[in-house]
């Protein structure tokens, strides 16, 4: 299995094509196996009782947030959609649909940024050193977010970074109600911008794929219901976060 | 591009049966080729521009050759030769339509060879692509065809999607006109696909004309009798008057009522990778009688929405007269 696919340019030199499609069917296996391994592994601990959701509400996730973040949502499996099921046979027209999504995330990405450096004081999600220290300590309790959320936060972040850079270059060089194409790159550049978009698709296939089996677990599932609802309870947040490092708002 | 005097060395199955072909089919997928006059594969296989593992001469299937009457209409055998369509009496005389275009087709060696499945699935004559470049037709990532120099004088004007090929079939726009029915067969069975759905632009598919599968092989087309003894017209426009692809084609099928046209379908080529219908047009032209006055006012909406390149501008007012020319009384 190869990572990339090469063809000849137009003077018949071998250049990068773009990532070998291939590779979803790997990805798709080796997130399947992950969770997989995960699930019997927490099957196999014993936990003790789920803490309480009734009684006391803190505020998790302001609307604001909550909103930005299922609209990135979406509009990220509208890509994976539009980009993907057409490689694996199920074919429609999807370019359109495809730039759509992705000026929608692009957006939504330039909001967040903006958003989370200007006009918020909350550097919870910023990875630190001392997060190196929750995996292996159980008596280590999480500020707002743990180390796996800041993590897959990371880690979603260089990808999205990654996926709407080349993104964007490839959308400027098809037609738009904008502007008309340009054969601008050299083919050996536009091959590596291919692969670019292609591997840092696959990527984020694997991370969403883990990221929903998380959400979905029934340990976590109260920061699921937070992304929707906004709170969790005091309990949930006795049992989960250290509050000298989160002191959160009470919510009604 | 290297070119050669002789065929490359390929695995040549000439089944009898529809149902080895169809296995033939399915045993190569991509890597096999189904050949029926081999008008638009010797070529190809010439130029080592496609390289198939096996081909699948389909000339000895008796089933897939003749013209039969139907309940609805007529069904024409893929394998059945442009010559026989011309010259078929029941076509002449209520699809005549059918007959004009495949009498336009190249030359008549060609149409004596060339068979109506062969020139409605026949892949696009792009000479970029033709030559064997690895463009987004040949799974590539760019096309050569749509750039600031590119010579692109024969490409599209209408749905053009990353690659702006255009289809080269004569048959194809007046099977569009016709609302005819394409029958495809492979081993787990068959289905019918309208010839509008049939071909499909590189917004859905950019490497492929057809909507078939690698497995599949197209056996017939049904023609309903819904346009039989309508009023046809059709008009080739190209470089050179025989041997040669439309640069604009119209195929126009209307019927009337008294003076006055009660529904219509026009259908250009060459201007889109699939047979490009004038839906605006169709529906402007309702109830109007064929005169220069309704000609000029449907010819003026021919070419709306047209988005021409750099060396293709000259379809659009192209478009637009052989409308005018399909409205004249």
């Amino acid at each position: 299995m190869e990572f990339a696919t090469y063809r000849n340019d137009v003077w018949g030199r071998e250049v990068i094509n773009g990532v070998s499609w291939d590779l979803l069917w790997l990805v798709v296996v080796a997130a399947f196996v992950a969770i997989a391994l995960h699930a019997i592994y927490e099957a196999m601990q014993k936990r003790g009782d789920k803490p309480s959701s009734d009684g006391e509400r803190v505020e998790r996730h302001d609307k604001l947030d909550r909103i930005y973040h299922w609209i990135m949502a979406i509009s990220i499996f509208a890509l994976l959609i539009t980009g993907v099921f057409p490689i694996i046979g199920l074919e429609f027209a999807w370019l359109e649909l495809h730039w759509i999504a992705g000026i929608v995330l692009t957006v939504v990405v330039l909001f967040h940024i903006v958003r989370s450096v200007f006009f918020k004081s909350d550097t919870g999600m910023m990875v630190s050193a001392s997060d190196l220290k929750e995996p292996f300590d159980e008596t280590v309790k999480p500020g707002k977010y743990s180390a796996a959320q800041k993590g897959m936060h990371a880690v979603v972040t260089i990808l999205t970074f990654l996926v709407i850079g080349s993104g964007i270059i490839m959308f400027l060089l098809i037609d738009t109600p904008w502007w008309d194409r340009t054969n601008s790159l050299s083919e050996a550049t536009l091959g590596l911008v291919f692969f670019i978009h292609g591997i840092s698709t696959l990527a984020l296939i694997g991370v969403i794929s883990l990221h929903i089996y998380f959400a979905l677990r029934p340990e976590k599932l109260f920061y699921t219901r937070s992304m929707i609802k906004g709170w969790i309870s005091r309990d949930e947040l006795n049992a989960n976060h250290d509050p000298q490092r989160w002191t959160p708002d009470e919510t009604s | 591009m290297a070119s050669f005097d002789v065929m490359p060395d390929v695995q040549l199955y000439q089944p009898v049966e529809l149902d080895d072909a169809l296995s033939l089919a399915e045993r190569y997928g991509d890597g096999g080729w189904v050949l029926g006059g081999g008008q638009d594969t010797y070529g190809w296989l010439k130029d080592r521009a496609k390289n198939p593992q096996a081909m699948i001469d389909l000339s000895g299937v008796e089933s897939l050759h003749g013209i039969r009457e139907t309940d609805d209409g007529i069904e024409i055998g893929a394998m059945t030769t442009l010559r026989e369509i011309i010259r078929d009496e029941r076509i002449n005389r209520d699809y005549s339509l059918l007959a004009q275009a495949a009498g336009r087709v190249a030359s008549p060696q060609i149409r004596n060879a060339g068979t109506l499945g062969g020139n409605l699935a026949q892949d696009t004559r792009c000479w970029y692509y033709r030559r064997g470049l690895d463009c987004y037709r040949a799974g590539g990532n760019i096309c050569y065809a749509n750039g600031p120099e590119s010579m692109n004088r024969e490409h599209a004007v209408f749905d053009a999607s990353r690659c702006v090929a255009v289809s080269p079939s004569d048959t194809a726009t007046a099977m569009v006109a016709l609302e005819a029915t394409m029958v495809i067969a492979s081993s787990s069975g068959e289905r019918t696909v309208s010839a509008e759905d049939f071909f499909v632009g590189p917004d859905t598919h950019i490497t492929q004309m057809t909507s078939m599968k690698s497995d599949e092989i197209l056996t017939a087309v049904r023609i309903p009798t819904k346009w039989a003894g309508q009023r046809f017209y059709f008009e080739k426009v190209a470089d050179r008057d025989v041997w040669d692809f439309a640069l604009v084609s119209i195929a126009v099928a209307m019927s009337m009522d008294g003076d006055s046209i009660a529904e219509s379908r026009f259908v250009c080529g060459g201007v889109a990778c699939t047979p490009y219908r004038l839906t605006n047009v169709e529906s402007a032209v309702r109830g109007n009688t064929l005169s220069s006055e309704s000609a000029d006012s449907a010819a003026a909406l021919a070419s709306a929405g047209a988005e021409p390149l750099n060396y293709n501008h000259f379809k659009l007012p192209l478009m637009e007269n052989l409308v005018r020319r399909a409205m004249r009384g």
